[in-house]
């Protein structure tokens, strides 16, 4: 027995990823990332040491939340084997919503119900989404081009098309509140804003989930073998409510904080944005065909995604080329890591 | 049909009786359009897949329903938390209960539990160690059933065995098990009940010792089937096949044999034994690093499939629903598959008609239990699928057809037209060779079989005087000495 049970542990050894390096790329594959974004973070501060001034971390860091907020929860919908492309407008719904109605209604309404309500529209969005992929049984990338086309042409429609420039309120205070400030070399002063605080919490409470939870264990359960996730007792339904839901509500949240730190709110902004969130979750190493990644990945991904947007400018890249770089990434840590998949696939 | 606490049961019946959909209703994953459960003296009309777990019943699936993206630890112990909470999601993770129950339950089933096991991810897994690990699943909560499909196809010997030990002291916790399975050595040896089914109804249930092997039978199919020696005909003196010291290194080395027109050589041994390998290199799909091979007395080079098929030799995977077959065309186009080239007129035009013919001639030969060469492939039962692919090579006319495990999962019935049709087939001169670990079908069909043992040939046994005693000893002679 216990022969037996060696040579199939040594088996298991020899099957799973070996040691070293390249078994710690095949468990985890944000590591390539981290790689990666710390090259072009060399690069850039060797060719531009401004690179490196807190004034730039600052914006980088700024520029993070609402790609993050997006992306934690198209990691989540990925996660769970689904795909979502429609969080942008839902966000867009939400935020416009919600300022025509402080404006109108409630101008010195607190921040803080600001964002409830927010989320709790978010919610009631992406559990529409999750209620239509789970009932209709149609792959979720085709529910979701629907509804984003919803959403955003029933905002564009029914609800307003002129940019509010005049935010009411805390709406408008929240943005500028700061966490740290700082005055730079030639006098200007930057600050860190209170709402950069949201990303890493939001990304430890999904972390948490994911991780901690049983809620979480089903989340990849499902996107790694739906149908026998269902057989094992699982509910697959309030699974999939959750994943869009929770997705919703990010959605949401990361809306108030796109109008409050532009103090601006634009009905035609974000849509258009999803394939970059996207790039940056699947940069992160979660498989677009579901059941993997991880917060820490996908946090990697958006800042490898930020920083290429935000400081090629620096080197002397012109902004045009932002795109270039972001689809060689991809297409680059694509074909890393599938050719690392195969060369890890047990062998039959 | 009854289940009663601390009894064995075995369900047998041939592919497609309605095994599958019993287990799925007492799992609740299936509803049945009528008729009642009771469980405990208490009528349910169907089950959830939680209210089923909630009371005890665990089911080791055919495909094993392991998450393939979730370790080991979690495949095995999560389902307590699940069924704890009766399915309630939103609840943290009792981490140090997880690893608790999964090392408990895994040692149970003889794997050595170590914090790597507990980690690794299933889809890593090589399948051996998966069924155990589905097994080390259904034992893992206080089951009181525990139903298991098939949970030795893919185990050697000594797992087996091993199976036997934890089916015992389940038994002695008064936990009723229900297995599901085609070889009936393992029922006997078990013992206990046997329930028997036929096109969807209970023919018999008693204990297992009082019916013979040709009394289970004869009850699953309906007719009768002998324990006879298939083979009848001799080999022709002529030499089809020469193995010359053929090798890949760290599997198989120094393999040589012979195959003659018209033989049946049987190769066996351990999953381990190099056996697999061998099968592999013979048909091109993993090709050998050293040795020769020549057919008809020309050396071929086999380096790929396609060369292989070009040399004249068939294979007859293993795993036919992922390896062999495509299971969601029609029965039509699976036969087809290997002579598409020659059914194409110039101008790249397939010729149906032609094809359904052939097609219709193959079905009949192989007496699939159905005339519409149209259904697909995915509808038939496993003994009729397998058919389906043995025949998809009687189209080519090979000279020497490789099967691999021809009826792994395959019932009584359709073991009985797979064998039948190897003897004719070798009665045409084609030369067979089986590898197989299942001894009652080399000894019923083989004119020679070789056994392997850590990657060499260990012994050439007749065929018709073997018996099951001496393979079993030479496949594990050399390990023995090696372990002790």
């Amino acid at each position: 027995m216990s022969a037996a049970g060696t040579s199939h542990n040594q088996a298991a050894a020899n099957a799973g990823p070996g040691g070293g390096l390249s078994g710690l790329i095949a468990k985890r594959p944000e590591f390539v990332t981290l790689v990666l974004l710390m090259a072009i973070c060399i690069a850039v501060t060797i060719a531009n040491p401004a690179f490196l001034q807190p004034s730039t971390l600052i914006d980088i860091g700024r520029a993070s939340v609402v790609t993050g907020l997006f992306a934690l929860g198209v990691f989540v919908i990925l996660a769970a084997g689904g795909i979502d492309v429609s969080f942008t407008a839902i966000a867009a719904l939400t935020m416009y919503s919600i300022t025509l109605l402080v404006q109108k209604y409630a101008p010195d309404l607190s921040i803080v119900v600001v964002f409830a309500i927010a989320i709790a529209g978010g919610v009631f969005l992406g559990v529409v989404n999750g209620f239509l992929v789970y009932t209709l049984r149609v792959p979720s990338l085709i529910v979701t081009i629907g509804t984003q086309y919803f959403f955003r042409g029933g905002l564009l429609a029914f609800i307003g098309t002129t940019w509010i420039m005049e935010l009411p309120g805390e709406m408008a205070t929240f943005g500028r509140l700061s966490l740290l400030e700082f005055e730079t070399a030639n006098g200007a002063i930057v600050s860190l804003p209170v709402y950069f605080l949201i990303l890493p919490v939001v990304a430890v409470l999904t972390w948490w989930i994911m991780r901690r939870t049983l809620m979480g264990r089903a989340i990849f359960s499902l996107g790694g073998n739906p149908e026998v996730t269902a057989r094992l007792g699982y509910n697959v339904k309030i699974v999939h409510l959750f994943v869009f839901g929770y997705a919703g509500a990010l959605a949401g949240l990361a809306g108030i904080v796109h109008i409050t730190a532009n103090r601006l709110a634009n009905p035609f902004d974000l849509v258009g944005t999803e394939i970059s969130v996207i790039a940056a979750v699947v940069l992160g190493g979660a498989r677009i065909t579901g059941g993997t990644g991880s917060v820490i990945g996908t946090m990697l991904g958006v800042l490898l995604v930020v920083v290429v947007d935000n400081v090629l400018v620096m080197v002397g890249i012109p902004s045009t080329w932002q795109r270039v770089f972001v689809g060689a990434f991809i297409l680059l840590a694509a074909a890393f890591f599938v050719t690392r998949q195969r060369k890890f696939k047990p062998a039959k | 049909m009854s289940l009663q606490a601390g009894e064995v049961y075995h369900l047998l019946g041939e592919n497609g009786c309605g095994k599958s959909t019993v287990i799925k209703i007492m799992a609740g994953a299936h509803p049945p359009s009528d008729g009642q459960i009771i469980l405990d003296g208490e009528v349910h009309d169907e089950l959830t897949p939680i209210q089923s777990l909630d009371f005890g019943i665990e089911t080791v699936y055919q495909d094993l329903s392991l998450i393939p993206n979730l370790t080991v630890m979690e495949n095995v112990a999560l389902g307590e938390q699940l069924v704890e909470g009766h399915g309630r999601l939103l609840r943290t993770l009792d981490r140090a209960r997880l690893k608790e129950t999964a090392t408990k339950a895994l040692s149970q089933v003889g794997l050595k539990v170590t914090a790597e096991l507990l980690s690794t991810i299933v889809s890593e897994l090589p399948l051996a160690i998966r069924q155990l690990v589905a097994i080390a699943r259904a034992i893992a909560c206080e089951a009181r059933l525990v139903i298991m499909d098939e949970p030795t196809t893919s185990l050697t010997r000594r797992e087996v065995e091993n199976l036997i030990d934890v089916v015992s002291k389940l038994r002695s916790r008064n936990v009723a098990v229900l297995f599901v399975t085609h070889k009936l050595e393992e029922c006997y040896r078990i013992g206990g009940h046997a329930i028997v089914f036929r096109d969807g109804q209970c023919v018999a249930q008693g204990p297992i010792n009082n019916y013979s092997r040709t009394d289970l039978a004869e009850l699953m199919t309906g007719r009768k089937i002998s324990e006879k020696r298939y083979r009848t005909g001799a080999p022709s003196a002529e030499t089809l096949m020469v193995l010359d010291r053929l090798e890949v290194p760290g599997r198989f080395r120094d393999v040589s044999f012979k195959l003659h027109k018209g033989e049946v050589l049987g190769i066996t041994g351990l999953s381990d034994s190099g056996r697999n390998e061998l099968a592999l290199a013979i048909a091109g799909i993993k090709p050998a690093a050293g040795g020769s091979i020549s057919v008809n007395g020309k050396p071929v080079r086999i380096h790929s499939a396609s060369e292989s098929i070009d040399a004249g030799i068939g294979y007859v995977p293993e795993d036919r629903l992922s390896e062999g077959l495509f299971l969601d065309k029609s029965i039509y186009q699976n036969e087809i598959a290997l002579i598409l080239r020659k059914l194409a007129s110039k101008f790249g035009i397939l010729d149906m008609k032609k094809g359904k013919e052939i097609a219709r001639d193959i079905s009949e030969k192989m007496r699939l239990n159905t005339a519409d060469i149209e259904l697909p492939v995915s509808a038939l039962s496993g003994g009729n699928q397998q058919r389906v692919l043995i025949g998809r090579w009687l189209s080519i006319d090979p000279e020497i057809l490789v099967l691999h495990g021809p009826t792994v999962g395959v019932d009584v019935g359709s073991k009985d037209a797979i064998y039948q049709t190897i003897q004719k087939m070798a009665e045409q001169g084609i030369g067979l060779v089986i590898v197989s670990d299942d001894l009652p079908e080399l000894l019923q069909n083989c004119d020679r079989i070789l056994v392997m043992s850590a990657g060499e040939i260990v012994a050439d046994l007749n065929g018709a005087g073997a018996n099951e005693d001496e393979i079993y000893q030479a496949m594990l002679g050399s390990v023995q000495e090696g372990a002790a």
